[in-house]
């Protein structure tokens, strides 16, 4: 039997909700799945498409985009444009052959560690059962 | 001595040759100082057998042949440039890329409309193999140069000479289309992607922002938003434009960014992608093969 397949999981969190719930899952203990590697940007409006589909060229399994929830973003509407972008880049994806679940987007606000640690053994679960990601990249190189 | 050029078409359509046949005129002038030594689609000369300065591949390679020629052909020439779209980043032929390649030589070969071929034979002799998926000419052949354009518009193509005559590098607009185009931009806020045809464009306003899909933002500059001109929005055949990989990436941002997200006038982000006929196919209509993810893949069925 080959090994127990572990997802590679990618997270863009912005400073000011996803990363700071990310915080408060770590210091309140909350036990969750170490398959994400988190990147911190000052706003899911930062997430270029171009990083999502580089990250899924690359191989990583899944990418997740956390942000706050609509009306607290930081930078007024860095988040809604984030959505406007994921929903189309999901459908880019379909199109070209990707399981558009590979890329999950979710709001998350500095209270919320619980939530965090729930969505990211979640994500690991599904990403899991979905299996590694088709493109040929490898996550070791680079 | 005279500069000589070489043209040659792979997976063309000619058009690009055609383009430099529309400098008119001015390719009397041009030709005082160069020498056209080989170009099939426009000159009875069946073989290129001597050395020349410039070699201009035009077109995607399609199959086994197009990929030979184009080494040899690149290996007489000094300098190798990928003329025009197709070979620029692969193209209108590139959106092949969607297709697995049984799938494309079944509707060429037995499915169109038009087919007579009840013994449903596919071609296997004395035509060359074809090649799997499209990728832009830099990855047959060392590429010096690429002039973008579907075709390269003549004035730029008179310039690229004669920067080729005096022997300076080839250099390309770092702008984009927006840059060029005279439009008046104003407000950004669309709740609906129109297609073409689709009510009546304002003559003086941004069309991106009345709604029409328009590639500018995406697209490198050079074409001096003639399109856009004759009020038809830009489908973005300049390609990426400097420092950007993904011209549909690029897009999908562009989009986001005049799609309207006030609290009380907001578009649903899944209307937003459901308003796109064939998002790939709009997105990255002329450079999928040299886009991040530059093919269809396959997900392998989960259990």
């Amino acid at each position: 039997m080959p090994e127990k397949f572990e997802p590679y999981i990618f997270g863009f969190l912005c400073n000011w909700c996803g990363y700071a719930g990310a915080d408060l899952a770590g210091t309140s203990r909350i036990q969750y799945p170490p398959n994400l590697r988190a990147i911190r940007l000052m706003c899911s409006g930062r997430v270029d498409p171009a990083f999502i589909l580089t990250a899924l060229k690359r191989g990583a399994d899944g990418v997740l985009v956390v942000g706050c929830h609509p009306g607290d973003c930081h930078y007024i509407n860095g988040n809604l444009r984030t959505e406007r972008r994921v929903a189309l880049l999901k459908k880019m994806l379909s199109n070209l052959g990707l399981d558009d679940r590979r890329v999950r987007l979710e709001w998350i606000s500095a209270s919320e560690g619980e939530k965090f640690a729930v969505v990211v053994r979640e994500f690991v679960e599904e990403m899991r059962a979905l299996g590694p990601n088709p493109l040929e990249g490898n996550m070791n190189e680079t | 001595m005279k500069l000589r050029i070489a043209l040659e078409g792979l997976g063309a359509c000619a058009g690009c040759e055609i383009a430099i046949l529309d400098l008119h005129e001015e390719i009397l002038s041009l030709l005082e100082d160069l020498e056209v030594d080989y170009a099939p689609i426009l000159m009875d000369k069946k073989i290129l057998n001597e050395n020349v300065d410039v070699l201009l591949l035009s077109g995607s390679v399609r199959n086994k042949h197009d990929a030979e020629e184009a080494v040899r052909l690149s290996e007489k020439a000094k300098i190798t440039i990928a003329f025009g779209s197709c070979a620029s980043f692969g193209g209108i032929p590139g959106l092949a890329n969607l297709y697995a390649t049984r799938e494309l030589l079944e509707r060429a070969y037995l499915t169109t409309e038009s087919t007579d071929n009840k013994e449903g034979i596919l071609p296997s002799e004395e035509v060359p193999p074809i090649e799997q998926v499209i990728k832009p000419l830099k990855e047959w052949v060392e590429i010096d140069y690429k002039i973008p354009g579907c075709p390269p518009q003549p004035k730029m193509i008179k310039e690229i000479f004669q920067m080729l005559l005096n022997r300076k590098p080839v250099t390309l607009s770092k702008k984009t289309v927006c840059d060029e185009c005279d439009l008046k931009r104003e407000e950004k806020k669309i709740k609906r992607i129109l297609r073409w045809g689709e009510g009546e464009p304002d003559g003086s306003r941004c069309l991106l922002e009345q709604g029409y899909f328009c590639a500018g933002p995406a697209t490198r500059a050079g074409c001096e938003a003639k399109c856009i001109a004759a009020l038809t929005p830009c489908r973005g055949c300049m390609g990426p434009p400097e420092n950007v990989t993904d011209q549909g990436a690029r897009m999908v941002s562009a989009i986001a960014s005049v799609a309207a997200v006030d609290e009380k006038d907001r578009v649903d982000p899944e209307e937003l992608a459901t308003m796109f006929k064939d998002v790939v196919g709009t997105l990255c209509r002329f450079s999928l093969p040299s886009s991040i993810i530059s093919r269809k893949v396959l997900e392998r069925k989960s259990k």
